[in-house]
């Protein structure tokens, strides 16, 4: 009973294991369905590593019922065995034949670990600085000066450099969808090429550890058409309506109670403050999420957010400024305003 | 020199048959000599600007040199088993290899530093 | 050889019996030294187990808040510190290498039985340490690897981080010295006749695994020193706003992190390559391949840690290279996974517990090996490492192949051990548990990897197809908390009631099934003679196998006679118990929390504990430094003192550790901010100390001869002259420190001065440390017996000054004369 047993479950975890690799294809952060060049290259090796592992395990799996269930006794079953204690044209086998799948596996390795490193940026890449803070993403365009945090848009089939520094401890960029990782060390300029070629919005996240909410420091990638590209950029590099020239009540209110509060000391809005610790401001309200993208950007999370940021992201540097009622209100108005 | 050579001698008489042939003090005043001589000539070529080109390959030499001496007659490797070679050379072998492996990684990422 | 204080007679029947609580406290018997490690690593196993499953809770849907976040972080930092140090290294070297090494290569002890002693209480000092932020704040919680400069005192302020990286310093310190016993044991107290072609290939496995932890851990201490010095004094290793490279931390870390892999995996090998032959009634396939692969492995995990380390962004050339060079170590697996199939057919199998885990390991670990093959794939390695993958891939690794190893032992061992057999039905019952729980659990975490959820987050998004994975790995981790559970009650019965173990229960091969089910103090009545490989089957059935055959049959295989059993009819001399390995443990506790609570004087008290417990170890016997062994109990020594081949094997590990604070000075040396750089250095000063150190290793050469020769007076001369030169040279190195104080450079300065201050400082503390030996050594001159049969205790202590005079020679190149090359 126990060997069929043991037989059947190494079985169904080989099939499962194949299946599985097949199925589930368009998970948000799937390293199965790569969307860019790095991703497919990797993706291709992975497979072709696979296939070879998928083999190997079957000769293993073979190999090892044949020993356990066919070609062996059990105890007081028969007459001992007689012990063969080597073979030299076996173990020549099992020596070379690993070594040949190596051979095989090694060559495709070595060639797309230096496709995917290009030391100089291809022509025409657009060039974007990425900065990792304790938790969240900030991300600088030298070319148009646009600076956004936490949600990162690129144009599709252009190449993109980035460029990945840390303003404080080690962080990793990770869009599955996208490629590979490449971890953020400060000190450290590490550079990450590749090029989207499906656009769409896929979720990144750091992956290596960087301390109390490193499970909070997540971000999207908005893979765009060049048009699309072109105006998001306009849009970010537009100067917000200046505070005396608001309409809105409510979101005038709001703007004083910025510009009084201690906001002012980290939060960069062009024109209005001139904090660098913190995301910049200045074009908030487009973007659809929040807080290192853990949440939605609306306007309820967001009033959420400023009453209590720890509880929503443990350890956070912003403190809990005790604003309510209408001025909290105010300052979401004003916040939601920043398009 | 002569009284060098009496000591050894009469080391050579104490010797058990159980314990690895020692040298004498003759031959660890040779090697100490050969130690100042070599420490000298490092410092002659720390000096000589005419050997600026050629200080590392230079050094190293010398240096190993003076390892492998030390290694062979004060710490007896030449007369004791192999094994206790083995124990030493393994080990170095390895430090070297890190040593080398980490300063050209390090080379490389000096390219990359912020 | 001279005396010893306590001739032991046989009068306990076992290990086990008589002695107190002050008797196991003092004890230096390997046995009960090898029980104390497995009863603490049991208890750190359960603890690591059950934080484990405290992270599956957490992690049953998305937003959970089971725990807090720090919690969660403090969680598998714990889980994974206290699984590797605490309990699975302990389990397979502390427990069963400490155990069986000596019964299996025939000896009464291992080759030094009160180091042996003292890294049990060292390594519990480390355990006890690692765990203290539970009173003091908080657990450590920055990674099991701890990354710098996330555990630097900016990023993580307060206690918990000081008590990790002591406690591991610790800890490392304790490992470091158990495996050098073991190391010394191998080579020289085999029994005559076992050659190294004819050990079990477990003490081939332990052998070689010494020899990595000696030359693995060292990189790890510096690292931690580093941090110490980071977190303390004020020093910036890792401080990036200093002009640091955290980076160095990971390669200090993986240069230990990947040699550790094979630390745990190869003992693991070791242990199935003990258990499937027995089980299969067959001689282990293809033994020369076996023992020639453990080396080949071993050698290889040296230069292919960067697999690590793909995503920091070390370059192509470097990508590629440790990419091919990880894949290599395939081939040597496979070897073995292969030999031990093919041990299997053909053979006449006996399905016991301790089978079935061992043919779970073999399927388990091949599984692990192969995504193994993915990662070291370097580009595959992007999209998997940090991700679940990898937590699916080392769970594989170290769970199916070290811990089914383990359990494969603690069923094969606990006969021989305790005296009782465990339930074979509560152990298959543990074995469905596991097979089922182990699966269960890290098998959908492959699929969680390739999905893209990294590693270490203690909450994740809904919608990301996460959660009902989550949910089954949550399940089964429950189950496989219910094996474990299982296997603690089997034990517990075992001792309370089990079945009366026979010596050979499995009809087993080595020496070990040749003595009493528990065996007697003293091992073995009579050294046995071995005269092949499978020493004891040799005894039962013969060379062909023929002899005994009968008995097998009829079901009952032949076990040790009661002649081979009896007592010895004279006295035999063991080891005398010690209670300084103890207390120079406290010593090193002590001083470890003064340093951390920053009381100097407690610092200070636990030194002087220290200093003077490890003085008293050296005159507790009448002949100084004396272990309590005779050259008849290093039958396989050749002639050579046992505490040869150790002082020899220690400085082959302080050549790692040398090489580490060179390679971080030779990194930073060009990274002097505001401060002077090398050319500070004087060459006519630093010539006239190294020309003074050059001539103390003459003196003591000197020395070494003038006691050969029986002459103590010439002896005390040069020793004297020795200990002169080398206060000199320390003077010259307090004046140049001073005076580079002065100029401005002081350890604080810059990662110029402190690399050089560290590297030359702890050279000049290893010269400290070789003065007080040879002083004491100096003192003990003036003992009755301190003639020419005494002139090894010399010769070690020259070893000693001679290894430190070769590191200066070294240092004087490449730091003096070297200062004006630009380091890397």
């Amino acid at each position: 009973m126990s060997r069929r047993a043991f037989s059947l479950g190494a079985m169904s975890i080989l099939a499962a294991f194949l299946s599985g690799c097949a199925s589930n294809r368009e998970l948000p952060m799937t390293t199965l369905a790569p969307k860019s060049d790095l991703g497919q290259w990797i993706y291709h090796l992975f497979i072709e590593v696979t296939l070879w592992d998928a083999l190997i395990l079957a000769i293993v799996l073979i190999a090892f019922i044949l020993a356990v269930f066919i070609f062996s006794t059990r105890v007081g079953e028969a007459a001992p065995p007689k012990s063969a204690a080597s073979d030299l044209k076996l173990e020549i086998a099992w020596t070379v034949g690993p070594a040949l799948v190596i051979l095989m596996i090694s060559v495709p390795t070595v060639r797309t670990v230096f496709r995917s490193q290009p030391r100089v940026a291809p022509a025409d890449s657009l060039h974007i600085r990425v900065i990792a803070h304790q938790w969240w993403w900030e991300f600088q365009y030298p070319d148009s000066k646009v600076i956004t945090a936490n949600e990162l848009h690129i144009p599709v089939n252009r190449p993109i450099r980035l460029d990945l520094v840390s303003s404080d401890v080690i962080h990793s960029f990770w869009v599955p969808q996208l490629g590979g990782k490449r971890d953020v060390v400060p000190g450290q300029i590490n550079e990450l090429t590749f090029e989207a070629n499906v656009p769409g919005m896929y979720p990144g996240q750091c992956a290596e550890f960087c301390g109390d909410s490193h499970a909070n420091m997540r971000f999207r990638v908005m893979v765009e058409t060049p048009e699309q590209f072109a105006e998001w950029t306009k849009l970010q590099q537009a100067v917000p309506v200046a505070v005396d020239q608001i309409t809105d009540a409510s979101v005038a209110d709001g703007a004083k109670v910025f510009a009084d509060s201690p906001c002012t000391s980290c939060h960069r809005i062009d024109g209005v403050s001139k904090g660098y610790i913190a995301p910049d401001l200045t074009h908030f309200g487009s973007r659809t999420t929040m807080a290192g993208g853990i949440m939605a950007n609306t306007p309820d999370n967001v009033a959420k957010w400023i009453t209590d940021p720890q509880a929503l992201k443990p350890g956070a540097l912003m403190p809990p400024l005790g604003l309510r009622g209408q001025q909290l209100n105010d300052l979401v108005a004003y916040l939601e305003s920043l398009k | 020199m002569s009284e060098a050579t009496q000591t050894a001698g009469a080391i050579a008489t104490h010797d058990h048959a159980d314990q690895p042939h020692h040298p004498g003090a003759g031959i660890y005043l040779i090697v100490a000599l050969f130690l100042c001589v070599l420490t000298a000539m490092e410092i002659t070529v720390f000096y000589v600007p005419a050997l600026k080109t050629v200080i590392v390959p230079v050094l190293l030499v010398l240096a190993a040199a003076k390892f492998a001496l030390i290694a062979m007659f004060f710490m007896h490797l030449k007369y004791d088993s192999w094994t206790l070679s083995g124990i030493f050379i393994f080990p170095l072998f390895i430090a070297a290899f890190m040593l080398a492996s980490l300063m050209m990684l390090f080379a490389y990422l000096a390219h990359h530093l912020a | 050889m001279a005396a010893h204080p306590k001739p032991l007679h046989v009068e306990p029947a076992n290990y086990l019996q008589g002695g107190g609580v002050i008797g196991w406290l003092t004890t230096v018997d390997h046995k009960r030294i090898a029980v104390l490690y497995g009863v603490s690593a049991l208890l750190f196993l359960g603890l690591g187990g059950l934080e484990a499953m405290a992270i599956r809770i957490q992690l049953w849907a998305p937003g959970e808040h089971f725990i807090s976040a720090r919690a969660y972080n403090e969680l598998f930092t714990m889980h994974g510190t206290s699984m590797l140090f605490l309990a699975v290294m302990p389990l397979l070297l502390g427990t069963f290498a400490n155990f069986m090494l000596p019964l299996q290569i025939g000896a009464r002890d291992v080759a030094f039985p009160r180091i042996n002693a003292l890294s049990f209480w060292v390594s519990l000092m480390g355990a006890i340490l690692l765990h203290l932020g539970w009173f003091f704040g908080g657990l450590p919680d920055a990674g099991w690897f701890g990354y710098a400069n996330l555990t630097e005192r900016m990023y993580s302020p307060g206690l918990p981080l000081d008590f990790w990286t002591l406690g591991l310093i610790v800890a490392g310190a304790s490992t470091i010295l158990a495996t050098l016993n073991f190391l010394v044991t191998l080579i020289t107290m085999r029994a005559p006749g076992m050659s190294y072609m004819r050990m079990p290939m477990f003490c081939w496995a332990i052998m070689i695994t010494s020899i990595l932890v000696l030359l693995a851990f060292p990189p790890l201490t510096v690292g931690l020193i580093f941090l110490l010095m980071d977190r303390f004094f004020g020093t910036h290793f890792y401080i990036v706003s200093a002009g640091a490279t955290p980076i160095l931390w990971q390669h200090l870390f993986w240069l230990f992190g990947h040699p550790e892999v094979y630390i745990i995996a190869l003992p693991a090998f070791g242990v199935i390559s003990e258990v499937v032959p027995t089980f299969s009634r067959k001689p282990l396939f293809g033994y020369p391949m076996m023992a020639y692969s453990i080396c080949l492995i071993a050698f290889l995990s040296y230069g292919v840690w960067g697999h690590h380390m793909f995503a920091t962004g070390m370059g192509p050339v470097a990508d590629a290279a440790f990419a091919v060079t990880s894949m290599l170590i395939a081939i040597p697996t496979g070897i073995k996974i292969f030999s031990w199939i093919a041990t299997v057919w053909g053979g006449s199998l006996r399905m016991t517990t301790s089978f079935y885990f061992a043919l779970g390991m073999i399927l388990e670990f091949t599984f692990g090996g192969l995504s193994g093959i993915m990662h070291a794939s370097a580009p595959i390695d992007l999209q998997q490492t940090d991700s679940y993958f990898v937590v699916a891939h080392f769970h594989y690794v170290l769970f199916g192949g070290a811990v089914f190893a383990i359990l494969a032992g603690i069923f094969y061992w606990w006969p021989k051990v305790t005296g009782k057999m465990l339930s074979e039905r509560l152990g298959k019952l543990q074995f469905w548990l596991t097979i089922i729980g182990f699966n269960g659990t890290f098998f959908p975490m492959h699929f969680l990897g390739m999905w893209g959820m990294p590693r270490r987050i203690y909450t994740y998004g809904a919608g990301l197809g996460w959660t009902h994975l989550n949910q089954l790995e949550t399940v089964c981790a429950m189950i496989l908390g219910l094996a474990f559970l299982v296997m603690y009650i089997n034990m517990v019965w075992s001792i309370a009631n089990g079945e009366k173990a026979p010596p050979d229960p499995w009809d087993g091969r080595s020496l070990e099934w040749s003595v009493a089910s528990p065996p007697p103090v003293y091992n073995f009545a009579r050294i046995p003679e071995v005269r092949g490989r499978d020493a004891w089957w040799i005894v039962k059935y013969g060379r062909t196998g023929s002899r005994g055959l009968a008995a097998y049959m009829s079901g009952k295989p032949p076990q040790p006679s009661a002649a081979d059993l009896a007592p010895p009819a004279e006295p035999i001399h063991m080891p005398a118990p010690s209670i300084f390995p103890l207390i120079l443990s406290i010593g090193v506790l002590v001083a470890s929390l003064g340093v951390i609570i920053g009381e100097w004087r407690i610092v200070i008290l636990g030194a002087v504990t220290l200093v003077v417990a490890a003085i008293a170890m050296g005159f507790e016997y009448p002949t100084f430094g004396q272990e309590s062994h005779d050259p008849m109990a290093a039958p396989s020594s050749g002639g050579t003192d046992v505490r040869k081949v150790g002082i020899w094997s220690f400085i082959g590990s302080e050549c790692l550790f040398f090489a580490s604070l060179i390679a971080t000075y030779i990194i930073y040396k060009g990274r002097n901010i505001g401060g002077p750089g090398a050319e500070i250095l004087e060459i006519p000063l630093t010539s006239f100390s190294t020309f003074a150190l050059l001539m103390s290793s003459l003196a003591m050469v000197l020395a070494l001869a003038a006691i050969q020769r029986n002459d103590r007076t010439w002896m005390r001369v040069w020793l004297g002259t020795t200990i002169g030169l080398g206060l000199v040279f320390l003077g010259v190195e307090a004046y140049e420190f001073t005076h580079f104080y002065h100029e401005g450079l002081s350890l604080q300065t810059d990662l110029f001065g402190q690399s050089f201050f560290t590297l030359v400082g702890f050279h000049g503390a290893h010269v400290s440390i070789g003065v007080l030996w040879l002083a004491t050594l100096w003192f003990a001159s003036f003992g009755e017996k301190f003639d020419g049969s005494r002139s090894l205790s010399v010769e070690l202590a020259g070893l000693y000054w001679h290894f430190v005079d070769i590191v200066w020679v070294i240092i004087f190149t490449l730091v003096y004369l070297m200062q004006q090359v630009k380091g890397a």
